[in-house]
């Protein structure tokens, strides 16, 4: 729901970052936190005026310096449709958790042991 | 409703705080200035206590107006902008909003791009032609404005 914890259900999807300087990293989003730090693979890094490209194997931004962040547009239906699956099974979990305890009553008392 | 209750808990949580105005927004279309002097327009999806955004659908738009023209980017992406970087945000009426653009053409966006970046860095040239001068006389922290 919040936009950090949108970024850390998207770890492993294809990103791309502009730095407040202007410079853009395209690749895959590895890790994050709540400072918005990021480390990514496979990265095309190319600067303000867009002349030179490089590829970088692994880099850490500190997210100080970032402006903006973009994804793929289907990121977020995804997302949206994880929370809802997440808040249907935590509900499924929770009634669940209710006839356990009381299946769990019914044994210790039938039995003598376990 | 869940929506009712999302509220209810960001503005009991942030009740004197410019988040809490931000909330008004969420699922509409709103138009965000950047710092940097970039347009981009989308639909606000959340945001937290920095006023970091997510847009969705969030198209650039760059306008020259002198020329009455204006470009949107092809994509639409979703975009996670730091707050910090925001200069304002506003909500757009969407029956309203093609409005403004009826006047203007739509061109490329690639040559709205080249004519815009042309213009940024005419405006740093000036400012440092200018920002020099004033240092010779001793006037040190002069500002200048991109339009």
């Amino acid at each position: 729901m919040l936009p950090l914890y949108l970024l850390n259900s998207i770890k492993g999807e294809p990103i791309m970052v502009e730095l407040k300087r202007g410079d853009t990293m395209n690749g895959v989003l590895t890790n994050c936190d709540s400072w918005m730090n990021i480390t990514l693979k496979d990265v095309v890094v190319s600067d303000a005026h867009g002349e030179n490209f490089y590829k970088v194997k692994d880099i850490y931004i500190k997210g100080i310096h970032i402006k903006y962040i973009t994804m793929s547009n289907e990121l977020i239906d995804k997302f949206r449709e994880e929370q809802n699956r997440e808040k249907e099974h935590y509900h499924h979990h929770l009634n669940n958790n209710y006839n356990n305890n009381n299946n769990g009553g019914f044994q210790r008392r039938g039995g003598g042991y376990r | 409703m869940s929506n009712t209750s999302e509220e209810d808990l960001y503005l009991q949580s942030y009740a004197f705080t410019t988040a809490a105005a931000i909330i008004g927004s969420v699922d509409r279309k709103v138009i965000v200035t950047l710092w940097d002097g970039r347009t981009l327009v989308g639909v606000l999806r959340t945001f937290d206590q920095f006023a970091n955004l997510v847009i969705h659908d969030g198209v650039e738009r760059i306008y020259l107006l002198d020329k009455k023209q204006y470009a949107e980017s092809s994509k639409p992406q979703t975009y996670l902008i730091r707050g910090e970087n925001v200069v304002m945000m506003g909500e757009l009426d969407i029956d309203k909003e093609d409005e403004p653009l009826e006047g203007l053409e739509r061109i490329e966006f690639k040559d709205a791009q080249k004519i815009w970046k042309s213009r940024c860095q005419e405006a740093i040239d000036k400012n440092t032609e200018e920002s020099t001068i004033f240092h010779d006389n001793g006037i040190f922290g002069a500002a200048c404005t991109l339009y």
